[in-house]
């Protein structure tokens, strides 16, 4: 006889192990997340030199040097700054005609756009620091505020490339063919119907870019001059005499932009669709 | 279970509705456009079901964008694809006395990344076992994200579209968090003036560990010295700091894959009397081995490009691969041609790797 399936209290809609493990655990993986995080920002509050955690006097001096009174940081974070908004604005440029090409008709010119573009972003940022090196060399652009922009975008370009070609996905079909039918032309159906329904897509991909280049470091570190540095560079280059309180400051100050920004992704965009959830299931 | 209505949900519909108003005034039967359709000629139908019959695109215009795209991909050859070139075609050159060097089509450097200067008469394999390392920190950071990354994906599916949302604006804030910062972070944590070991001795937990003997076992592992624990320079704390690193990247790699789960699978499976751990490790596991797979040779790829944590917490007779190139290009030793062929070797590995995750995603796709 076929023994009969354990008869369940009660059969849930989702009947998945969601219940305390799953938060135990996903608790668990926050916290381990978060501690060296919060460790930095903690040792911000340090009133001496070192890096203490937990700090001694606390005091808020730091913040006004970071951000007001050390010359060093505030031109470091003016640049981070410069760099993270124009290389994230290009890299949405290059990468919205590429993924209009790819979604237009993916032809071998297209996808061959696609890939090239995608590339850097693929593989080891090492190798490309390095190229990129070599080009700014030849370029005589080495050690400029520009061949670090460009570069950032290069770099960059695969994740507005990503997020756009998923804005193209899901432009309804039906009001294509309206469209078309009723005898619009392709210009006058990409002014009114793609590009409204794909700026949330749009606006995606540049904050992925911009808090991505503004955390950059290796291939900033391959293109830069000793003449300026970012803050990422600039906190690499004091490591040999120790992290200070000041630096602590900087990581609070990234990582309020990126929460930030990935906020505005997420009340603005799909954040869930966007990273590959279903879209049909809510 | 009632999910609120999605944030962008109202904003989507607005840009619809106002597009569709557009649409409505534009709509003019009269013109020759909509006759001009049927001659347009047709695109190759869209391999990524693109519709290429929604579109009248007049051959001027489709002509134009042709053009467009060409000087589109000048810029992407000149600005992704000729760095690679570059270092590939310098890793064939010669260092002239200096920091100068000449092109060349020489394999000398790839000589000595494999089998060192000496070659034939003797052989290094110094470089080889920075690849080692490169290779060993990047595996076992990548999988042990990986593993703790499968169960953290899967709890966060079992929530709301809202709190999901909510965990990835966190994961997402910490993935693109500076290698410097998260390396200070773990600096500051497992620094022996503060942090975990002062923990430690503080607690009692050094002295505990003593006590029962465990503190022998640190010690030879190098994790210990005499007084207390000490957790750097040691591959404990790069590995930890890498798969850190990771962690966020791989819980978004396997997040499209969990999250497309069929629920009736698991339905069954719980109707059936599987207990919740006895449906991840049956249904869920086996349904995501190849994402798992992929999403583990990706952060294998990147991880092996890992420099910052690397340089703060490998003892330096255990650095990689990428530490000797930053000397031979920019640092201490230059010899660009040099590290541009240790760069190469890197990649060429980056490559086989990637590979290999794309024809695993290939079979992924074909299967489901």
């Amino acid at each position: 006889m076929i023994p009969a399936p354990r008869p369940r209290a009660r059969i849930r809609l989702r009947p998945t192990p969601g219940g305390v493990a799953g938060w135990l655990y996903l608790a668990w993986c926050a916290v381990f997340v978060a501690a060296p995080i919060l460790v930095v920002c903690a040792s911000a509050l340090n009133g001496g030199r070192s890096m203490l955690f937990p700090p001694q006097d606390p005091t808020l001096d730091r913040f006004v040097e970071f951000f007001v009174t050390d010359e060093v940081w505030t031109r470091a974070l003016r640049l981070s700054a410069i760099i993270a908004v124009s290389s994230a604005a290009l890299a949405t440029a290059l990468a919205w005609p590429v993924a209009y090409g790819l979604w237009r008709g993916a032809s071998r010119l297209s996808k061959a756009l696609g890939a090239g573009l995608a590339m850097p972003f693929a593989l080891p940022p090492i190798v490309f620091g390095v190229g990129l090196g070599f080009l700014w060399v030849f370029a005589g652009l080495i050690g400029t505020v520009e061949a670090a922009i460009l570069s950032h975008a290069a770099l960059h370009a695969a994740l507005p490339l990503a997020t756009i070609s998923i804005g193209l996905q899901s432009v309804e079909r039906a009001h294509l063919d309206a469209a078309a039918t009723l005898g619009a032309t392709e210009r006058v159906i990409f002014r009114t119907i793609i590009l409204p329904q794909t700026i949330p897509y749009t606006a995606s991909g540049f904050f992925f870019a911009l808090v991505l280049s503004f955390n950059e470091f290796i291939v900033t570190f391959f293109v830069s001059a000793s003449a300026y540095s970012t803050v990422t560079l600039q906190i690499f280059n004091s490591l040999r005499n120790g992290f200070t309180p000041t630096m602590a400051v900087g990581a609070i100050a990234f990582i309020l932009t990126s929460v930030l920004a990935f906020g505005l992704v997420a009340r603005f965009g799909d954040l869930p669709r966007l990273m590959g959830a279903d879209p049909a299931r809510r | 279970m009632s999910t609120p209505p999605h944030a962008p949900a109202p904003a989507q519909a607005r840009a619809q509705a106002r597009a569709a108003a557009q649409q409505a005034d534009r709509a003019d039967p009269g013109a020759g456009a909509a006759g001009a359709d049927l001659s347009a000629p047709r695109g190759r139908p869209g391999a990524t079901g693109a519709p290429v019959d929604a579109r009248p695109g007049a051959p001027s215009r489709g002509l134009r964008f042709v053009h467009a795209q060409y000087a589109l991909a000048l810029v992407v050859a000149g600005l992704c694809l000729s760095p690679f070139a570059l270092v590939f075609a310098i890793s064939l050159g010669e260092v002239e006395a200096g920091a100068a060097w000449n092109w060349g089509v020489s394999a000398a450097n790839y000589a000595r990344v494999f089998v060192g200067l000496d070659w034939p008469e003797s052989a290094s394999f110094v470089y080889m076992r920075k690849l080692g390392w490169s290779l060993a920190y990047a595996a076992l950071g990548a999988v042990i994200a990986v593993a703790f990354a499968f169960p953290f994906a899967w709890a966060m599916t079992r929530r709301s579209r809202r709190a999901q949302t909510v965990w990835l604006v966190f994961l997402l804030s910490s993935l693109s968090l500076s290698e410097v910062f998260v390396v200070m972070g773990w600096d500051v944590l497992l620094s022996n003036r503060s942090g975990l070991p002062m923990a430690f001795r503080e607690t009692g937990l050094t002295d505990w560990l003593k006590a029962v003997g465990w503190f022998d076992v640190l010690r030879e592992i190098g994790l210990a010295t005499p007084r207390n624990v000490r957790f750097k320079p040691s591959v404990f704390a790069t590995v930890l700091t890498l798969s850190y690193l990771v962690f966020p990247y791989a819980v978004i790699l396997l997040y499209p894959a969990l999250s497309r789960l069929d629920p009736a699978m698991m339905e069954a499976a719980r109707t059936m009397g599987a207990r919740p751990f006895t449906v991840i490790r049956t249904v869920a596991l086996p349904a995501c081995r190849l994402p798992i797979a992929g999403a583990a040779l990706l952060l294998f790829v990147y991880l092996l490009g890992a420099y910052v944590a690397v340089t703060v917490f490998a003892d330096p007779s255990r650095q990689t691969l990428t530490i000797t190139i930053y000397e031979s290009v920019r640092g201490a030793t230059l010899n660009a041609p040099f590290g541009a062929a240790q760069a190469m070797v890197l990649l060429v590995t980056a490559v086989a790797c990637l590979g290999a995750s794309l024809a695993l995603a290939k079979r992924a796709e074909r299967r489901s």
